[in-house]
């Protein structure tokens, strides 16, 4: 009998949920829609720009080198890049993108590498442009080969192996599992987007069923009903919970389908020469991991849900609710975001804050790495946070100084 | 205006035979029987403070606001007793503000009082709420406990699993309602496309879902149109009559009070000004009456205005024929005066009425008539 009435209220505001357009919005429509458009700009947005840069040839001028006809011959039959002749201010020219880079031969540099005395070669470069970049690395990978060549000729000359100047080889090799790789870089936003739509998703159906109950005159009838106060809220916040799980599901099925849409698309388009060489979405999120980051929600979304019915409850009227919960939001996308920030590593006391805990072993369990004690204790830090939430939402529908404020 | 309100018409006769059919008798033995002898709603010394938040004005005083707060207790409801027994109709009126609304919170165990004690069906209202509800039905008129945009059956399905009706017990309602309130044009439609009196039909089989024996109504006909306040009233005086259904109502259409309600209970600023039978409000209060009458020639006007003004009275023009006399039942008897004017003229025809009672309400609202009505003073002859 107890659960019974609850059961009732949870079915009356989810019939009543499903017709109505605004919370069907950001219910299901958001989390769909926002993830392929994510994924999917961002590729797009990937190989547009990567593929521009790479397929402009970059114009450079070469400064000085008067003569210096060999090292001059040497940048001229440099594949990839357009020489201009030097006129003008070039440290302007640079700025505005006539050119993309400029290299700054001293004179006599022919001359001075027969001497032997070392002479700095300058590169100059737009330092943030992607283009600008490309010029740069191109005019200095062409100048270490250049050095490179020059070594050789002169142990050659000198009879002494090649091998003299290269003592050791030094070598890096990657150990991280290859979801690692990638969970660091991209991975790690999707804890954060599963957190802050579980909140948006929340927020409309928190306001309805309280703010908007009240608005509407309609408080009072319910509070005539034979449903106890307490069987009323775990009704109310079960419909706004399963809202907010409803947004997060939805949310991360979306982003499976869409960024494995994305990624054969990135990879057909760099297979077909367009866009980089290294295809940014090239990985994969384990179906453990898409369970454990639910699981790890589940708590934060319960806590989210009462936490959002205790205020909007404390409303007036639906515009009062809304003033309210904005700010909370930022509350909410601050730990998160600081979650996925780089170099903010788990501890003790950070598994103790509620939002970000939560974010920052997501991201770790997105990357494949499952720390088994850190997963305890934020679980069940959530979980305290999320029962005491919803005890205060109990407590105050149970104030008739919050229900019928004036 | 007539004091017998009801009328057997076809209608009603009819709503009376389905009502007799369909009504079991003992639904409400558990009631009737723990309740015998007793009132079924007893308060006492029922108070209800609110602590409100005192706004000063213009932009300095908002500023002052945000710092300093100065509270004041508002007595909504001020040590009010009364009792109502078994198959009472009782009308509760006052202005705006009075604490009409309040009380029916308090009744209906929405909100708990700030002292007082309060026994309705044998139940405390806001400690034993769950259970006592399931005895009341509650009507707020200008809200609706229907769903606004799904089909109007679903509700009472909605409502069924809430009271625990049994599936038979429902459908033997419904037909009532359908034949009694003729709601089965539009249980299929969305609340939102009810024109109100269609809507308050709804609310009021919603409300007597579960048969209970009190029946609590916030305006009840506020907003409808003539023939949807006569339809409601027909309905809830053939249910009264039928089920013995107990009606607290509060209105601010003195029809509904004076064709429903036997007894009526005024307040004002939280106190109880008069709980009592209506028609003893109107002995009390109706000092003045008036008098219409016709002449058949025109000649006879200025000798009735000598005789008249011998006795002090006025009279008035209402049309080319007709005149209107008002006088102080206590300083001249009606037939005396008839006597009087028939003496001097020629009379075609005579009507006499009473004040009006939205006038005599109007009086005690605005202060005039109070001693009056607390005081008991002695009834004029």
């Amino acid at each position: 009998m107890s659960l019974r009435n609850a059961l009732i209220v949870y079915r009356k505001e989810l019939t009543d949920s499903l017709r109505d357009r605004r919370t069907l919005i950001s219910m299901v429509v958001v989390p769909i829609l926002i993830m392929p458009v994510m994924s999917i700009g961002i590729g797009a947005l990937m190989i547009e720009v990567v593929g521009k840069a790479q397929e402009e040839i970059p114009k450079v001028m070469i400064l000085g080198g008067d003569r210096s006809p060999r090292a001059l011959a040497d940048l001229m039959a440099l594949k990839g890049v357009q020489v201009v002749p030097s006129t003008g201010d070039y440290r302007q020219q640079i700025s505005d993108k006539k050119i993309r880079a400029a290299v700054d031969l001293p004179s006599e540099f022919d001359k001075s590498l027969e001497d032997g005395r070392v002479e700095v070669v300058k590169i100059y470069n737009y330092a943030g442009d992607l283009k600008s970049g490309f010029a740069a690395d191109k005019l200095e990978t062409s100048l270490h080969d250049y050095s490179d060549h020059t070594v050789k000729q002169r142990l050659e000359a000198h009879k002494l192996p090649a091998d003299l100047v290269t003592p050791f080889k030094v070598q890096k090799e990657n150990v991280a599992p290859p979801e690692k790789v990638s969970g660091a870089a991209i991975g790690g936003f999707l804890p954060y987007f599963v957190i802050i739509l579980c909140v948006t998703g929340a927020m409309y159906p928190a306001i309805d069923l309280t703010a908007g109950e009240k608005e509407r005159g309609t408080i009072e009838t319910i509070l005539c009903s034979p449903v106890s106060r307490t069987h009323l809220v775990f009704g109310k916040f079960l419909m706004v919970l399963t809202a907010a799980l409803c947004t997060a599901v939805l949310a991360i099925i979306s982003m499976g389908v869409s960024f494995r849409a994305a990624k054969a698309w990135m990879a057909s388009a760099i297979a077909t020469g367009r866009g980089g060489a290294d295809n940014p979405l090239n990985f994969s999120i384990g179906i453990k991991a898409i369970g454990a980051v639910f699981f790890m929600v589940l708590p934060l979304a319960v806590f989210f849900s009462a936490t959002l019915l205790a205020i909007a409850l404390f409303a007036k009227s639906y515009k009062e609710a809304q003033s309210y919960l904005s700010p909370l939001i930022i509350l909410v996308v601050l730990p998160a975001i600081a979650g996925v920030l780089p170099g903010v590593e788990l501890n003790a006391k950070l598994a103790m804050i509620p939002v970000l805990s939560t974010s920052l072993v997501c991201k770790e369990i997105v990357s494949g790495t499952f720390h088994w004690s850190y997963i305890g204790l934020i679980f069940l830090s959530s979980c305290i946070y999320a029962a005491a939430a919803l005890f205060i939402a109990v407590k105050l529908f149970q104030r008739e100084d919050v229900l019928f404020r004036t | 205006m007539g004091a017998q309100p009801h009328e057997s018409g076809p209608r009603s006769l009819f709503i009376g035979l389905v009502l007799a059919k369909l009504w079991n008798p003992f639904a409400h033995a558990r009631i009737s029987i723990s309740m015998s002898g007793q009132p079924l709603i007893s308060v006492r010394d029922l108070c209800k403070y609110f602590r409100t938040f005192h706004r000063r004005e213009g932009l300095w005083g908002g500023i002052q606001n945000l710092f300093v707060r100065e509270y004041q207790t508002v007595r909504a409801v001020d040590r009010i007793s009364f009792e109502i027994e078994p198959g009472e109709m009782v009308g509760y009126i006052g202005p705006n503000g009075a604490g009409k609304s309040t009380t029916i919170k308090m009744l209906t165990g929405i909100l708990v009082p700030s002292s007082g004690v309060m026994l309705a069906n044998g139940f405390v209202p806001w400690k034993q709420r769950a259970s006592y509800v399931k005895t009341i039905g509650v009507v707020f008129g200008q809200r609706t406990q229907l769903w606004w945009d799904i089909a109007v059956v679903e509700s009472f399905k909605l409502l069924r699993r809430i009271y625990g009706v049994s599936q038979r017990d429902f459908d033997e309602r419904m037909e009532l309602f359908h034949q009694v309130l003729g709601i089965s044009d539009y249980l299929n439609t969305p609340v939102r496309k009810l024109s109100l009196g269609e809507r308050m039909r709804c609310d009021l089989a919603a409300a007597l879902l579960h048969n209970p024996p009190i029946l609590f109504l916030d305006e009840p006909t506020i907003g409808l149109d003539v023939v949807a306040k006569d339809h409601i009233r027909k309905f809830l005086h053939a249910i009264n009559q039928r089920y013995r259904t107990t009606v607290l109502l509060t209105t601010h259409d003195m029809d509904d009070i004076e064709e429903l309600c036997r007894r009526i209970m005024i307040i004002d600023h939280g106190q109880l000004l008069y709980d009592g039978p209506l028609h003893e409000l109107k002995q009390r209060l109706l000092r003045t009456k008036q008098i219409k009458f016709a002449l058949r020639g025109s000649e006879a006007a200025s000798l009735l205005g000598a005789a008249l003004s011998a006795e002090g009275l006025e009279s008035e023009k209402v049309d080319e024929m007709t005149y209107r006399v008002r006088f102080d039942r206590t300083r001249i008897s009606t037939a005396e005066l008839i006597r009087k004017i028939l003496a001097a003229g020629d009379i075609r025809d005579l009507l006499i009425e009473d004040e009006p009672i939205e006038e005599i309400i109007k009086r005690i609202y605005a202060g005039e008539a109070v001693k009056e009505v607390s005081a008991g003073a002695p009834l004029p002859s």
